[in-house]
Formats: structure tokens, C-alpha cells, sequence
């Protein structure tokens, strides 16, 4: 019997039980629904809203209809206007919601409860337009010459950085999605494995266990067989975000292959860091007997993911800052601030070949350390035991 | 053979075992008795690495029990315990893969357990859904699933009732005689001496009494006389010789070459003797003695 293979029963069966529990598969069916109706609300949100309609009454310069379309079209204001013979027409119009506003000759912009500036602008800047040919013509003057009268200068526009593209707001959303899913996944599935050895201790089935397998062994086993099962919640809450944002089409971003590449980031960044601390977790669980006493011990993991966690979305908007590239090095912070970074900007390799060192070093002596607290505390029978005291307990 | 050699643990000031030494024969029953706190959980437990002597060690046929050699064990502790929430048949299925059998050899051998202890029906129940004794059974059924050749169990009779302790005692008999070394620690002495072929009396973490039950019974310089006459028992006072009442017995206590056949006379002269017992000292007495309350 090796080694691997008890590991691997012990992982499997962490595995199964959890995966067959009917909160988990309730959980999963009711994640999953949520994130499948993105795409269509996104879709339904960014829909055409089709133009505004406009009603014209009164007398208006010759032109103005041809201007105001003009306007419109400079505006980006899609509307489409309507002529009514009378004020009372065109007010009853508005009031029944069939039309939003109405030019009333060169008198009055009549608009229901709440003026639009913008829908104003149309309309008073294409009449204004049209009433201007009116009287350049009876001045004897020329459309360029009132050009030169009206706007005398021409400046040019530059700017000094590019404007932020459609994709790099993309990545943005895309960065804070992946954050808040590998926060709480690395939280719940870390938890999960204390609760899991708490459990045995409380159940005292660890002792039958221990009978069989190293201490070492049943902390590797749970701590796979419970990652594997946030992995596949990952896979599959990505799965369902990549099918639902297939429906939507934003500019000219391809979100597939930007749901890939964060897909990957994340299953990659969850793994190490769940890894690290699900270590941390197991080992504080051995430390409890008692439900009520895991709020208290699963503090500490969550004081220590906290700062990494607020860094990583301030390293969003400023991902090649010098808090953000420190951080990304650090081992209890990197797998969050690291991961977002990869996700908006161009990290340079070595910089994430060292990330994912240090925290693979950092979380074996976690291994060593946690196993050895796991092993002087999982048979201690007093409800809660001390760090010191489960160190000192274990033998070497 | 199993030997455990010179076992010391301490607990800060506490003595745990004390140069604990005893052996236990392949394919016997050895009933390892012993007040509370007299160290047998201990002691069961260091043969499975939960417990690190401070010095000695437990030895199986000559050598060291490394973790191949646990992998032919069995163990049921003292503070049971299993998953509540996984079901019977899984269960004993995952101990007995957890042990080294596989997949094929592991579902055999459930069914096997589960038929022997009449649990076929709730093979697919919860744990937490079966009784306190069906529980029991599924532990211990945890316990021999891999057919270990050592069985270490810490009270396995607890708890039961005495359907269930005879089918129990039945199963380690049965064991047994196939060849399975049992140890076992019990409160239940009656139950002991009806199961075990070896004993070892513990107190204060070193052993006070060891070897064959009847032959410690045999050997002890002890006899109880108890006679009755004309139905009753008869108390009257033997000369030389001390007597004692318990739970409404009046017992002679004797040495085991005492002339017997005064008494005999002496309580014939007083009616019709209906009762005259006159036998070594049962495994309870053997306790009292060797643990000296």
C-alpha cells in the first residue's frame, strides 16, 4: 500500500462526501443560474433603445426639419420627428407618452416633467442652424463667410496617454470578477477543510484513521479532495460565464478569449493559493473540537488574506505601481494581487516565475509546520488546544 | 507475537505506563484488564504510533510495527467514532481500501462483515440512522474489515446488549481459532473470562497479574466455600477460618489445601446439606486481589 494511494482514498472520499452533499449540488445549481442570466441582462441592458421621437408645431424657419436632423446626427441623438397642427395636439402628445418633447416655432422647447439638455441641444441648435441660413442669406453672406464669423479659430486636440479601449475595461471587469471569486473560493474551500478536520476530531473517527495513515497524509488528502472540488466550481462558474458572455458583443472585444486567459489565471492563482491556505486552515481545525470555536480560530487566515485582497483591487488601477509589484512577491497576498495584474496589464516573467516560487516555498514549509500542529493537536482531547502546546505534543 | 517491552509514558507529573511488559500469543485472547486510569488506552494506542512511548517499544513476531505492519492490524478505540453522515456499506468499504485491499477485494469483504453482523438491510443507511449497538457492530466490523492478523480492541463490549455481546464474543472466538491474535480490554469480567484464554491485570501502568485464566485460577492459594443447608445458606462461625457476605452471599475463605471435610461434617450435623461449593477464585476475585481494592 503507497503512500499516494491512501492519500488518494482519503482525498477521494473528502471528495465524494462533499460533492454528494445536497447543500453543495444546491449551491453549485443556484451559482451557476446566476452567472448563466449575466449575458442575457447584460445583452437586454446594452440593447438599441431605438430613437426619440419629436414633435414639431408653430412656425419654423425654412430648413429646419433637413438642420435638426443634422444636429441630431452630430450628436449621436438618434429621433424622429413628427409635425402636429396645433399646441394642443403636440401637448397632448407628450403627455401620452408619444412623443418625448416638441419644438413650438422659435418660441418654447415643451418637454413632460424634466428638461433634456441634450435632446434641447438638438433641437435648439438645428432650428438655430436653419434660422442662421435664413439671415446669412438675407445679409448677402455666404455659408463659409459665417463660418469664419462664428468660429474664427480651429484648435487641435491631443492628448498625452491613450484613452482607455473598450478592452482594457473589459479587463478591468474582468479582473475585479476573477478577484471576488478567487477571494471567496480560496475562503470557503479553505474553510471547508477545517470544518472537515474539526469534524473528524469532534467525531473521533480520526483516531480510526490515524490507525491506518500518517497525520501528514490525512491533511494532503483532505486538502485535495477539497481543492479539487473548488476547482470545479471555478471551471464550472467560468464555463457558465464564457457560454453567457458568448451572447453579448461589446465593440470589438473578443470575450472569449479574454474569459479564457482569466480562466486560466484564476484556476492557475486559486491553486496556489488555496493550496497555501487550506494548510493553514487544516492545521487550525486540529486545533478545535467544537463547532462554536471555529469562528475565533478561522479569524486568523481571514486577517491575513484581508490586505491582500483590498491591495489587489487598488493594483487593478495601478498594476505596475510599486505597492502592487511588492505585494505580488509576497506569499499571503500574491495569489490575489498577482492574479490581477497578469489579468490587466503585462507582467514581466520573472516576476511571476518568482511569485509562484516563493509562495510554492512558503506554502511546503507551511506543510511541514501545519502537519506538525495537526499532528500534536488532533488527539488532544481538551475542546481547544494552544498552538505551543499541539508544537510541543508532536514528536519531531 | 505481539510484546509490548518496557513501555514508560509519562504526563508531566503523571505516570501513564511504567515499564509496561507483556505479550500476547498469536491466535489467543488476551483480555488486558485494569481499573480506570490504569494505562490501558495507552498502551493500546502506542501500538499504533498514536501515542509515543518516552521508552520501550511494541514488537510484533521480533520487530518494530511500521506502518506495513499496522496495515495488518486492527483497531477499534475507546472513544468511538466513524463518519455519521457516510453510509454503513461505503464506510467500511473506504477502511478497508484505506488498508491496502482494493476496490473489488474491499466490497467483498463489507458484505461479508455486514452479513456476519445481520446488517445487510443497512448497508445503505447513514451511520448516525442506525442504533447505538448496530453502531458498535459497524465499528468493530471497521475494525476486522481487512482481515488484519492483530485485532487491538479498546472495550468493544461496551454499550452492547447481551445479544449483542454474545454475537460479538462469538465473531473473536471465531477469529481466533482462524488464527487472529485479539487483545482487548473490557470492564465486563464475567464476559472476559468467558472469552479469553490470556489476561493481564494492569495498574498504575505496570502489570500486577498476567497469564492463562484458568491456570491463574488453578494456582491461586485462595478457595470460596459456600455451603447451604436445608436450602439456606449456613453461616455459622468455622473455626480458623474467615468468611465473608457479599451481595448476599456468605463465602469461607480458604486456602486452597484446607481440610475441607470438617466443615462438611460440621454442616451436616445442622440439617439436609443441599449446596456445598467449594472453588477457586473467579476472574472478579482476581482483580480485587491483584489491584488491591
Amino acid at each position: 500500500m503507497t503512500y499516494r494511494r491512501q492519500v488518494f482514498e482519503l482525498a477521494k472520499r473528502d471528495f465524494v462526501q462533499r460533492a454528494k452533499s445536497k447543500a453543495f449540488l444546491m449551491s453549485m445549481v443556484l451559482i451557476i443560474g446566476v452567472v448563466l442570466m449575466i449575458g442575457p441582462l447584460l445583452a437586454f441592458a446594452d440593447r438599441d433603445p431605438g430613437p426619440t421621437y419629436v414633435g414639431l408645431v408653430g412656425d419654423l424657419p425654412t430648413g429646419s426639419v433637413e438642420a435638426i436632423r443634422l444636429q441630431a446626427d452630430f450628436l449621436d441623438y438618434p429621433i424622429e420627428l413628427r409635425t402636429y397642427p396645433d399646441l394642443a395636439a403636440v401637448e397632448q402628445a407628450i403627455v401620452e407618452g408619444e412623443i418625448s418633447a416638441a419644438i413650438n416655432g422659435l418660441d418654447e422647447v415643451i418637454f413632460r416633467d424634466e428638461v433634456s439638455l441634450r435632446l434641447e441641444a438638438v433641437l435648439t441648435g438645428g432650428v438655430a442652424n436653419a434660422q442662421r441660413q435664413t439671415l446669412a442669406a438675407d445679409l448677402g453672406l455666404t455659408l463659409d463667410e459665417v463660418d469664419v464669423l462664428l468660429f474664427p479659430v480651429a484648435f487641435d486636440q491631443r492628448t498625452l496617454e491613450p484613452a482607455e479601449t473598450d478592452e482594457d475595461n473589459a479587463r478591468q471587469a474582468a479582473a475585479i470578477a476573477g478577484l471576488m471569486l478567487l477571494y471567496i473560493s480560496i475562503l470557503i474551500f479553505g474553510q471547508f477543510v477545517m470544518m472537515g478536520v474539526m469534524e473528524e476530531k469532534q467525531t473521533r473517527v480520526v483516531e480510526v484513521v490515524l490507525s491506518r495513515v500518517k497525520p501528514t497524509q490525512i491533511l494532503i488528502g483532505k486538502v485535495i479532495g477539497i481543492g479539487l472540488l473548488g476547482l470545479i466550481q471555478i471551471v464550472a462558474l467560468g464555463g457558465a460565464a464564457l457560454l453567457t458572455l458568448s451572447v453579448v458583443d461589446i465593440a470589438d472585444i473578443d470575450l472569449t478569449n479574454l474569459g479564457i486567459e482569466v480562466l486560466g489565471l484564476l484556476v492557475l492563482w486559486y491553486l496556489l493559493g488555496y493550496a497555501f491556505y487550506s494548510v493553514m486552515y487544516g492545521a487550525l481545525g486540529a486545533t478545535i473540537s467544537r463547532q462554536e470555536d471555529m469562528q475565533g480560530v478561522a479569524m486568523l487566515p481571514v486577517l491575513l488574506i484581508l490586505p491582500g485582497f483590498f491591495i489587489a483591487q487598488l493594483a487593478i488601477a495601478s498594476p505596475e505601481g510599486w505597492l502592487a509589484r511588492v505585494t505580488s512577491l509576497v506569499p499571503v497576498w500574491s495569489p490575489m494581487v498577482m492574479a490581477v495584474r497578469s489579468v490587466v496589464s503585462d507582467v514581466a516573467t520573472w516576476e511571476v516565475a518568482a511569485s509562484i516560487l516563493l509562495l510554492l516555498l512558503t506554502t511546503y514549509g507551511l506543510v511541514a509546520l501545519g502537519g506538525r500542529i495537526y499532528r500534536g493537536a488532533i488527539l488532544q482531547t481538551a475542546t481547544k488546544t494552544k498552538l505551543r502546546a499541539a508544537w510541543r505534543s508532536a514528536s519531531g | 507475537m505481539l510484546e509490548f517491552g518496557e513501555l514508560t509514558k509519562r504526563y508531566g507529573e503523571v505516570v501513564a505506563l511504567d515499564r509496561l511488559s507483556f505479550q500476547v500469543h498469536p491466535g489467543r485472547i488476551l483480555g488486558f484488564l485494569g481499573p480506570n486510569g490504569a494505562g490501558k488506552t495507552t498502551a493500546m494506542r502506542c501500538v499504533f504510533g498514536l501515542v509515543a512511548p518516552d521508552s520501550g517499544r511494541v514488537t510484533w513476531n521480533g520487530a518494530g510495527i511500521d506502518r506495513e505492519t499496522q496495515l495488518r492490524f486492527g483497531y477499534m478505540p475507546e472513544e468511538r467514532g466513524l463518519y455519521p453522515k457516510m453510509r454503513v456499506g461505503e464506510q467500511i468499504a473506504y477502511f478497508a481500501r484505506l488498508s491496502g485491499m482494493d476496490g473489488g477485494e474491499a466490497t467483498s469483504a463489507t458484505d461479508h462483515w455486514l452479513a456476519r453482523f445481520d446488517l445487510s438491510a443497512r448497508g445503505d443507511s447513514k451511520l448516525e440512522e442506525l442504533s447505538h449497538g448496530n453502531q458498535q457492530r459497524v465499528q468493530l466490523a471497521c475494525a476486522l474489515v481487512h482481515r488484519p492478523e492483530v485485532a487491538v480492541l479498546d472495550e468493544p463490549f461496551a454499550g452492547l446488549d447481551p445479544i449483542g455481546m454474545e454475537t460479538m464474543a462469538q465473531v473473536l472466538r471465531a477469529l481466533a481459532v482462524a488464527g487472529m491474535t485479539i487483545v482487548f480490554s473490557s470492564h465486563q469480567l464475567d464476559l472476559v473470562a468467558d472469552v479469553c484464554q490470556d489476561v493481564v491485570i494492569i495498574d498504575n501502568g505496570h502489570v500486577v497479574l498476567s497469564g492463562e485464566v484458568n491456570e491463574l485460577r488453578r494456582l491461586s492459594p485462595v478457595r470460596f466455600l459456600e455451603v447451604e443447608v436445608n436450602g439456606r445458606p449456613w453461616t455459622k462461625h468455622v473455626e480458623g477460618v474467615t468468611s465473608s457476605d457479599d451481595n448476599g452471599r456468605h463465602r469461607y475463605v480458604l486456602s486452597r489445601t484446607a481440610p475441607i471435610e470438617q466443615i462438611l461434617e460440621q454442616a451436616r450435623r445442622d440439617g439436609e446439606l443441599t449446596r456445598f461449593a467449594f472453588e477457586p477464585p473467579n476472574l472478579t476475585d482476581l482483580f480485587r486481589e491483584a489491584v488491591g481494592r
